[in-house]
C-alpha cells in the first residue's frame, strides 16, 4: 500500500489526478486516507455533516478500475471532495443544518453531485453549515445543527457561513475540493476567513436542482478549492443546462483563461476607501500589498464608484419573502423554535410580513441595478475589493452587532461608502466572484474578491491564475494539519 | 420527495459526527425584542424601498418561462 504523505491532503486538482494516473496510489488508496482524515479531523472543526466512507471507497474503486482500462474522465476523476448538508443525496440525511430536519432523507440526488459522480469525483462527506444557510439572520455562530463552525487557522474564530464546513474542510486538507452555496456572502465570506480560492458563479450556471432553496432567484452553488484553476476545472464539471433548475440559464462552461484578454488591456474598478480606510488597520499592509502584486500584472487599478441603491433593503427584503414562502410550514408548524438561534427564529418569522408590494418594489428596484452594472462593465472589465474587511470573527462574537475590534466596523464610518455593498450588489445582479487569498493580519487569512460582469468567469479566473502564480498565500496550510 | 428513515437509519444518522459535535444548549427562546427587531427591520426595509423612485415602466426583475 503506498504512503499517502500530508503533502497530498493539499494538493491540488491537477496535481492528485497525475498522481493517481502515474499509479503512484489508487484512487482507493486516496478515498481510505481523505475519509480517515475527514472523519478524525472533520469534528476538531464542526465541520462534517455526514461522513460517507463506505460510499466513497465504492466510487473509488469504480474509478481504479476505469483508470486500469484507460477510461480517463478528466482531472477530477478519483478527487475526493465534499458537498455543504444542502444537497440532497439519495437515502442519506440531508439535515439543511437545522434540527427540525434532522432526519430528513430525499430519494434523489442533486445535480451537481450527479455531475461531479459522471466525471469520476469521489464524495467523502456532507460538510456543515449555518441552520437554512441562516436567511433569517443570525447572531451567533453556533447557529447550526453542528455547532459554531471554527477556523483551522485558529478555533477561537469563526469559519464564516453559511457555507463553515466547505470553507475550514478545504483549508484543513479534509477534501480537496467542495461544493457551497451562497445567496448572499455564504461563499464570499467563509472562504475569505479560511484562505481558500472560490467561486460564485453567476446566477444560473449551475443547476441547484436538490440543493435547499432560499430564494429562489439569489440562490447559487459554487466550488471552495486550492487555486483558481481548480475553481475554473470544478465549474466546468458542474456548470450546464438543467430542465429542472427553473432558474438555469441554459449555458455551459469550458475553462479557457487563455482565451481571455491580455491583462494589461484590463481595467479594475475598486474603491481606495475600502483598502485605506474600511480595511482593518492591521489588514491594510496585506491588502496594500496585494494591490501592488495586482498592478505589476499590467492590469491597471482605476477608482470607480458603485451604483447608487438602497442594496441591503433590496437584497433583505427579497431574500425575506422568498424565504418565507419556502419555510411558511415550518414557521406555521411552530417547528421553527427548535433552531438553534434566537435571532434566526424571529427574522424567519418576521419575514411573513413582507408586503408584496415591498417584494415587487425590490424586484423593480433590482432591474435597475442589473441595469446599472451593465452599464458600468462597459467602462471597467472587474471590480475588486476586499472579501472581508478584516480577518475573521471571534467565535462567540455576537454577528449582528458591529463595533471596533477584530472584525468589527471601524468606530468612526468614513465618507466614502467604497464597495461595502459590494456582497449584496452582487448577488442582486447575478455577477460572478473569485474569491483570492491574499495575505495575513493576527495571523488569520485575508483575501480579495473580484467581481465580474454575469458569465465572466473565465476572465476573473484568468485574473485569478495570474495573481496566485505571483503568490502563494493560497497553498499555506494552517499551523497543526 | 421525502422518505422517511427507519429507526436504525435515524440511529446511524444521529450518531454520526453531525449529531456528536458541538450543539448549543438548552432550547432556544424567541424574546419579544428579538421578534420586534425583526418586524422593525422588515418595516425600515420597505420605507428604504418607498424612497426610491422606480420608472413606471420597470418590470420585476423575475422571468416566467412557459
Amino acid at each position: 500500500m503506498a504512503e499517502i504523505g500530508n503533502d497530498v491532503f493539499f494538493a491540488t486538482i491537477t496535481e492528485l489526478n497525475a498522481r493517481l494516473k502515474s499509479k503512484e496510489f489508487s484512487a482507493q488508496e486516496l478515498a481510505r486516507a481523505f475519509s480517515s482524515r475527514l472523519a478524525q479531523l472533520g469534528p476538531r472543526y464542526n465541520a462534517l455533516a455526514l461522513p460517507l466512507p463506505q460510499q466513497a471507497l465504492r466510487k473509488a474503486r469504480e474509478v481504479d478500475q476505469d483508470i486500469k482500462r484507460d477510461r480517463l474522465r478528466g482531472p477530477l476523476q478519483g478527487i475526493p471532495y465534499g458537498v455543504k448538508d444542502l444537497l440532497s443525496l439519495a437515502g442519506q440525511p440531508t439535515t439543511w443544518g437545522a434540527k427540525p430536519y434532522a432526519a430528513q432523507v430525499f430519494n434523489y440526488n442533486a445535480t451537481v453531485i450527479d455531475k461531479l459522480a459522471s466525471v469520476g469525483a469521489v464524495l467523502a462527506g456532507k460538510l456543515s453549515m449555518v441552520e437554512l444557510a441562516g436567511g433569517g439572520g443570525y447572531r451567533y455562530a453556533s447557529a447550526s445543527l453542528t455547532g459554531p463552525g471554527l477556523n483551522p487557522w485558529d478555533r477561537t474564530r469563526w469559519s464564516g457561513g453559511s457555507s463553515s464546513g466547505p470553507a475550514a474542510a478545504v483549508a484543513a486538507g479534509l477534501v480537496t475540493f467542495a461544493i457551497g452555496s451562497e445567496t448572499s456572502g455564504s461563499i464570499v465570506t467563509p472562504a475569505s476567513y479560511c484562505g481558500v480560492t472560490a467561486l460564485r458563479p453567476t446566477y444560473g450556471l449551475v443547476s441547484r436542482y436538490g440543493a435547499m432553496a432560499l430564494a429562489w432567484t439569489l440562490d447559487k452553488l459554487g466550488p471552495f478549492a486550492r487555486s483558481a484553476e481548480d475553481c475554473g476545472v470544478i465549474l466546468q464539471a458542474i456548470a450546464g443546462s438543467d430542465s429542472k433548475d427553473p432558474g438555469s440559464a441554459g449555458k455551459s462552461f469550458y475553462y479557457t483563461p487563455q482565451y481571455t484578454r491580455p491583462l494589461k488591456d484590463l481595467k479594475i474598478g475598486y474603491a481606495p476607501a475600502d483598502f485605506s480606510q474600511w480595511a482593518q488597520p492591521a489588514a491594510r499592509p496585506a491588502f496594500d500589498a496585494a494591490l501592488g502584486v495586482l498592478r505589476q500584472t499590467g492590469v491597471r487599478l482605476v477608482e470607480t464608484k458603485l451604483p447608487g441603491f438602497p442594496y441591503g433593503a433590496v437584497l433583505s427584503t427579497i431574500l425575506a419573502a422568498e424565504q418565507a414562502s419556502v419555510f411558511e410550514p415550518l414557521i406555521a408548524s411552530g417547528k421553527v423554535d427548535e433552531l438553534a438561534d434566537a435571532a434566526q427564529i424571529a427574522g424567519l418569522k418576521a419575514s411573513l410580513d413582507v408586503p408584496a408590494k415591498d417584494y415587487l418594489k425590490a424586484m423593480r428596484v433590482r432591474r435597475l441595478v442589473q441595469e446599472a452594472f451593465s452599464r458600468l462593465f462597459t467602462e471597467v472589465d472587474v471590480l475588486l475589493a476586499p472579501g472581508r474587511p478584516a480577518p475573521a470573527t471571534a467565535v462567540d462574537q455576537p454577528l449582528d452587532r458591529g463595533g471596533p475590534g477584530p472584525g468589527g466596523t471601524p468606530a468612526a464610518a468614513p465618507a466614502d461608502p467604497g464597495f461595502r455593498s459590494i456582497i449584496p450588489a452582487g448577488n442582486l445582479a447575478g455577477l460572478p466572484a473569485l474569491v483570492l487569498p491574499c495575505g495575513f493580519a493576527e495571523n488569520l487569512p485575508l483575501a480579495l474578491q473580484v467581481v465580474g460582469a454575469p458569465f465572466s468567469e473565465n476572465l476573473l479566473l484568468a485574473v485569478g491564475k495570474e495573481f496566485q502564480a505571483r503568490t502563494d498565500w493560497h497553498m499555506r496550510r494552517p499551523p497543526g494539519v | 420527495m421525502n422518505i422517511k428513515l427507519t429507526r436504525r437509519q435515524l440511529a446511524t444518522a444521529l450518531t454520526s459526527a453531525a449529531a456528536l459535535a458541538q450543539t448549543p444548549s438548552g432550547p432556544p427562546a424567541t424574546s419579544e425584542d428579538d421578534l420586534k427587531a425583526a418586524r422593525d427591520r422588515v418595516q425600515a426595509n420597505g420605507a428604504a424601498l418607498a424612497r426610491q423612485e422606480v420608472p413606471v415602466a420597470t418590470e420585476p426583475a423575475f422571468q416566467f418561462k412557459a
